[in-house]
């Protein structure tokens, strides 16, 4: 009965393959027109839909704040060294013989908002891709377009060792830290002893993974025939489709914007 | 049967692991395999099961595999997997998708079995392991015990005759061991053949047809050897300033909270097992223990200091932490440059210091290997490795996360002669282990966690006595009150 429950659950979700497809088109737009209106509005959207598919953000998780803090960076960074545009006003103010220092043009906050916000956006699509699909099921619709199953595995197995990883390279620093080692910046030798004792433990650990991995593979008849059966299967429903038409609209409005075909939109985008 | 005839197996051509094996495998028998820490157990294990000369090339193969008569040279990988499944050391490393179901249906799968058989395979392979409840988890949700039973599962819904596990009690709980007997005497009324490579030989003797050991690379009968037992001091120099003490510590995981208001102080001369069902926060202490981790609240003082004031380089010369995957912790090019590191980096380089590096290496069975790379020695050999490349310049404190994996009897003997040197040095020593075994014999004090809080401290006798009269009688069915 769980089974069942299971397959029904899926079979009411977008196809794995068509998040695939959003996301590309949704990054490739706003490649296309770098506006940062536009990336703004969708960075609503993504967290929006964070909300909608019940994904935490886990903004106290160090790697968010990293992510938040290093857009804030890049937006800081293209404010200041962009000179061009409408000077709004100094950091450093025009006192008595002193300045005034750092010009911020209306041009370089534009050019940093652009960048910070299609940093935000290709990092947390990516995020929210990752937590609302099924791998299996990608795996399966990705078969459907006649891929062969071993190379649609690899991206299963990709997202099913990234956690592990992330978790070994913790414990690499913490045994790091029990010897003593501290990185290293202090010339050239040191930092690679620096990298040296980082990656040496990382690398063996994931060759050891590798082979136990295609051992346990192997073993369960991995590559045995050209097909394989699915004992859970993606759906293609009309909601898909139309959701196919209204990607590619998106990228053919984002190509007229760009070409300038639509003048009075690229004033509001 | 599955039957090996006269097997032989060489990695490199010269140093043969594996010479003249002959062994015997009946369905509905289960048959335990020991032996010394790289006698070749796995590799008879990846012979047996075709991956050598299929997957592993490039060593010097010889002899037969039968199966039920049949000579199974001409065999493929996947045809021998359908009759022969391996279920490897690490359960984590075997694990290919991200849910249970699709884990367990994995094989059935790609041999193309119908849907309806493949549902009902996932179903019967998961009860056969006690597992059903786990169907729809997540794989990376699983504790350790979890994961081994999957993997079990997941070779068992492809209906081979013969199960070959490698070390299967290695990382788990008595809860997990006593779970594990039950799984194998389930295999052996569905007549499926068993080999069981095993250390720890407690833990599958109850359910095992048959013993046998493997040295010299041939199979002999097995003979027990008395174990040595090296007595903990009895006489506590229990001093009124702890060498370590924990106070009030929370830790959390993200939201996950692991530790809950965890004090305990630890005195010079104590030997402290450290014992918990899997996923009770051991491993997290340990660290909290070692200023590897900041608690978020409470204090860790390493004698009266606050250990999260101290410089690193002076933690490490009193504190000596050993993880539970030796790969992690093992940073150097040579046996030699790995054990000289915490001295070097300690600025403790001498003539005293390089002699006890020698000696240390010598009486952990490594003195032959100092310009081998150490990643390249087994699994046991590593382990010991990680102790005495942090031991060479006399911590006070021995922090070792189950160290007796994987270790065949010298290398037990190795370990507990460094515990018991540094607790008699005025030092402690506190060991994770699901051992009460071990707990009783060599240590004066057994910690219990349950659920990130100190549920029973105190000797040996009173806490696992304790433990059973609360319902945790599988703490006793391993034997320790037997």
């Amino acid at each position: 009965m769980e089974n069942q429950t299971e397959f029904i659950q899926d079979s009411g979700k977008t196809n794995p393959l068509l998040k695939l497809l959003l996301l590309i088109i949704t990054i490739s737009g706003i490649m296309i027109y770098p506006s940062w209106r536009l990336s703004s509005i969708l960075l609503v959207i993504v967290i929006l839909l964070f909300r909608v598919s019940r994904v935490s953000l886990k903004l106290s998780r160090n790697r968010t704040k990293f992510i938040i803090i290093f857009s804030i960076l890049l937006l800081v960074f293209q404010a200041l060294i962009t000179v061009n545009g409408t000077v709004l006003g100094f950091v450093i103010p025009h006192l008595n013989n002193f300045g005034p220092f750092f010009p911020i043009t209306d041009y370089g906050l534009e050019r940093g908002l652009s960048i910070a916000s299609r940093f935000l956006l290709v990092v947390l699509s990516s995020m929210l891709f990752v937590a609302v699909t099924d791998p299996t099921l990608l795996a399966h619709s990705l078969t459907r377009l006649r891929i062969p199953y071993r190379y649609s595995f690899a991206l299963v197995i990709a997202l099913r060792f990234l956690p592990l990883f992330d978790s070994e390279n913790q414990v690499v620093r913490m045994a790091q830290k029990s010897r003593g080692i501290q990185p290293e910046v202090g010339g050239f030798r040191k930092i690679l002893r620096t990298i040296q004792y980082t990656f040496f433990p990382l690398l063996v650990s994931s060759l050891s993974r590798v082979e136990s991995l295609s051992i346990s593979m192997d073993g369960r008849g991995f590559g045995y025939s050209e097909n394989r059966t699915y004992f859970r299967k993606s759906t293609w429903k009309i909601s898909d489709s139309l959701l196919t038409i209204l990607g590619f609209g998106y990228i053919l409005f984002c190509f007229l914007l760009a070409l300038g075909f639509l003048p009075y939109l690229a004033t509001i985008f | 049967m599955l039957e090996s005839q006269n097997l032989a197996y060489s990695y490199d051509g010269k140093t043969q692991i594996l010479r003249s094996v002959d062994l015997q495998i009946r369905q509905g028998e289960v048959v335990v395999l020991t032996g010394l820490t790289g006698s070749g157990k796995s590799t008879l294990a990846k012979c047996i099961s075709g991956f050598i000369p299929r997957s592993i090339e490039g060593g010097e193969f010889s002899g037969e595999i039968m199966i039920d008569g049949e000579n199974t040279g001409d065999y493929s990988i996947a045809e021998i997997s359908r009759l022969v499944s391996l279920v490897q050391q690490d359960p984590d490393s075997q694990i290919c998708t991200l849910k249970v179901s699709d884990e367990v249906a994995f094989g059935p799968e790609n041999y193309e079995f119908e849907l309806k058989s493949i549902e009902k395979l996932v179903e019967s392979s998961l009860s056969a392991v006690g597992a059903t409840h786990l169907h729809n988890r997540n794989t990376h949700t699983l504790s350790g015990g979890e994961k081994q039973r999957l993997a079990i599962a997941s070779m068992l819904s492809c209906q081979p005759k013969y199960l070959i596990l490698d070390e299967p009690s290695a990382s788990l709980d008595p809860k997990g061991i006593l779970l594990l007997r039950k799984i194998l005497s389930g295999l052996k009324d569905k007549n499926v053949g068993v080999l069981c490579i095993e250390h720890n030989l407690e833990a599958i003797q109850p359910v095992a047809d048959r013993i046998l050991s493997i040295s010299n690379g041939m199979i002999t009968d097995w003979n027990q050897i008395e174990e040595q037992t090296l007595t903990p001091s009895s006489t506590i120099v229990s001093s009124s300033k702890p060498l370590l003490a924990l106070e009030g510590i929370d830790f959390s995981y993200g939201s996950t909270k692991v530790i809950q208001d965890v004090s305990m102080n630890i005195y010079e001369g104590e030997i402290i097992a450290l014992m918990g069902g899997n996923g009770s926060g051991k491993t997290t202490l340990v660290s909290l223990l070692g200023g590897l981790l900041e608690p978020d609240t409470g204090h860790v003082h390493l004698g009266e200091t606050p250990i999260s004031d101290m410089d690193r380089k002076n933690i490490t010369k009193r504190v000596s932490v050993v993880f539970q995957n030796p790969n992690h912790q093992i940073f150097e090019r040579t046996v030699w440059k790995e054990q000289i590191l915490t001295s070097e980096i300690l600025d403790n380089m001498c003539e005293d210091s390089i002699e006890r590096s020698r000696n240390l290496l010598n009486s952990a069975n490594l003195g032959n290997f100092m310009d081998r790379n150490p990643f390249s020695l087994s699994h046991g050999q590593k382990r010991r490795l990680n102790i005495t490349s942090t031991i060479a310049h006399f911590p006070d404190i021995l922090l070792l996360d189950e160290p007796f994996i994987g270790q065949d009897q010298d290398g037990k003997s190795f370990i507990l002669n460094a515990i018991t040197e540094t607790a008699s040095a005025n030092g402690t020593a506190l060991v994770v282990t699901h051992n009460p075994n071990f707990a009783k014999k060599h240590c004066n004090r057994v910690i219990f966690v349950e659920n990130g809080s100190i549920l029973l401290d105190g000797s040996p006798e009173t806490v696992l006595q304790r433990l059973v009269d609360i319902g945790h009688s599988e703490y006793s069915e391993l034997g320790v009150n037997s």
